[in-house]
């Protein structure tokens, strides 16, 4: 039992095939931007539509909102690796397939977009409503409002929590080696295949999964409570 | 409207089987992940030569992916404490492990939440340390957290597709097999997609009515 104690500490393997995890690594960085990215702006654009004068606008976004905060996120990816493509294909009468890159964009942008928009509206109700009339005293356009007024002051306030919603993101984007998007874990169950060692190489990636997030969350929490301070004197 | 007839309702026995299996595992996990919080909880909080172990532990629990957290507790655990020796064991007890690392932390927030004055007036009123701990500062706790508590579930019953990696049979690997077999995912995933989306909605508008229930009944401030 110690032996095995012992080799599932010896890093020696995981260190040995470092090359190619930091490759997997990288390809984790790249999925969690460019989620992070639709993540932002599909929320955004939910959060808006939420807060529309019309009520089928209303309706749409809040319907995104409550499927993508309740759907699981491997559920989520799943479907639109093999079942998206299928549709869209359907659609314009022609054989579609996703690249798994493209199907672990969308799923986690999308799921994350209705964290998102929640943070968004929660940060746009809270505006006093005194700053945009006087936005439309000083004859501001709604969309220059937008701009100028509301989302300068709506960044600033949900800055802590969206930081939250993107390391939650970043450690949503393991699950993508499930569809062979060649990150950190699946390139840890190559190796571990062609080793036969899952010991040493699934405690490695769990310690480097633990150490960046680790990190990341602390700067988070430390950046957090200066920012808040910052804000509310 | 055929196809869902003969792929989806059809196969209700299979799917509603994978659904057993998913609020089972998810049932035990959330009782573990609750018990085991409050261990983390209260060894930080009271324990102080332990504390620096318990710290690590909910952090560690709390900052790794539940996807590689879970193929650890599978794959590394048994050879190294001879536990869990099933794939059900290890996916309650990695979905567990994660959540108490949450609830710890939930919990103490809780604790600290509880005015210093009031343990006092406990004290001074001769009610014993375990007593205080029970009668005056734990059903504060419970009822502040009752929100969060809810919450840490619906996260549970959402991380619990990834046990269909390691061959649970839940409601995801059901649904996989029977893709597997009919090579038909549109309705198949959609279905599956659908119950878990309701399943989440369901839990989580059942801890916002209990929570403005114990907000309107103990006048609790609203978290």
């Amino acid at each position: 039992m110690s032996d095995a104690l012992k080799q599932s500490l010896d890093l020696s393997m995981f260190w040995e095939y470092r090359a190619i995890l930091l490759q997997g690594l990288i390809f984790n960085a790249l999925v969690f931007l460019c989620a992070a990215s639709v993540a932002l702006s599909v929320g955004l654009g939910a959060a808006l539509m939420r807060i529309n004068r019309f009520w089928p606008m209303r309706w749409i976004g809040t319907l995104h909102v409550e499927v993508f905060r309740n759907a699981p996120d491997y559920i989520m990816l799943v479907w639109v690796h093999f079942v998206l493509p299928l549709l869209i294909g359907m659609l314009i009468r022609r054989r579609v397939e996703f690249h798994p890159f493209v199907s672990a964009v969308i799923a986690l942008g999308f799921v994350y977009s209705g964290y998102f928009a929640e943070a968004f509206r929660a940060g746009i109700q809270a505006i006093p409503q005194g700053n945009l009339d006087a936005g439309r005293a000083f004859g501001m356009s709604e969309r220059l409002i937008l701009w100028r007024i509301t989302l300068p002051q709506v960044v600033r306030r949900m800055l802590p929590e969206a930081l939250n919603l993107f390391i939650s993101m970043f450690k949503a984007t393991t699950i993508v080696s499930l569809i062979a998007v060649p990150d950190l874990m699946y390139n840890v169950s190559m190796v571990i295949a062609q080793e036969m060692r899952p010991l040493p190489l699934y405690t490695g990636a769990a310690l480097t999964y633990f150490l960046i997030i680790f990190l990341l969350s602390v700067g988070v929490r430390h950046f957090s409570e200066r920012w808040r301070r910052k804000i509310l004197a | 409207m055929g196809n869902w007839e003969r792929l989806v309702w059809n196969q209700r026995d299979v799917l509603l089987a994978g659904l057993g299996v998913t609020i089972e595992v998810c049932a035990i996990a959330f009782a573990a992940a609750i018990l085991g919080g409050l261990l983390l909880c209260l060894t930080r909080l009271y324990v102080a030569p332990l504390r620096p172990v318990a710290i690590f532990l909910i952090e560690f629990f709390r900052d790794t992916p539940i996807f590689v957290q879970l193929m650890w507790v599978a794959y590394v655990w048994p050879e190294v404490f001879g536990f869990p020796n099933t794939f059900f064991n290890a996916g309650w007890l990695a979905l567990g492990l994660q959540s108490s690392g949450y609830l710890a932390e939930t919990f103490r927030a809780g604790i600290e939440a509880v005015p210093p004055g009031q343990r006092d007036a406990a004290f001074s009123a001769g009610m014993s340390q375990t007593q205080t701990f029970s009668r005056i500062v734990m059903p504060q706790v419970v009822l502040s957290s009752a929100p969060s508590i809810v919450n840490q579930f619906t996260v549970i019953v959402k991380s619990s597709t990834l046990i269909s990696v390691i061959t649970v049979p839940d409601l995801m690997s059901q649904s996989q097999k029977l893709v597997n077999v009919w090579y038909e995912p549109i309705e198949i995933l959609t279905a599956t997609a659908a119950l878990y989306i309701a399943f989440v909605f369901l839990i989580s508008l059942a801890g916002k009515y209990l929570a403005d229930r114990l907000r309107h009944r103990y006048g609790l401030a609203a978290s």
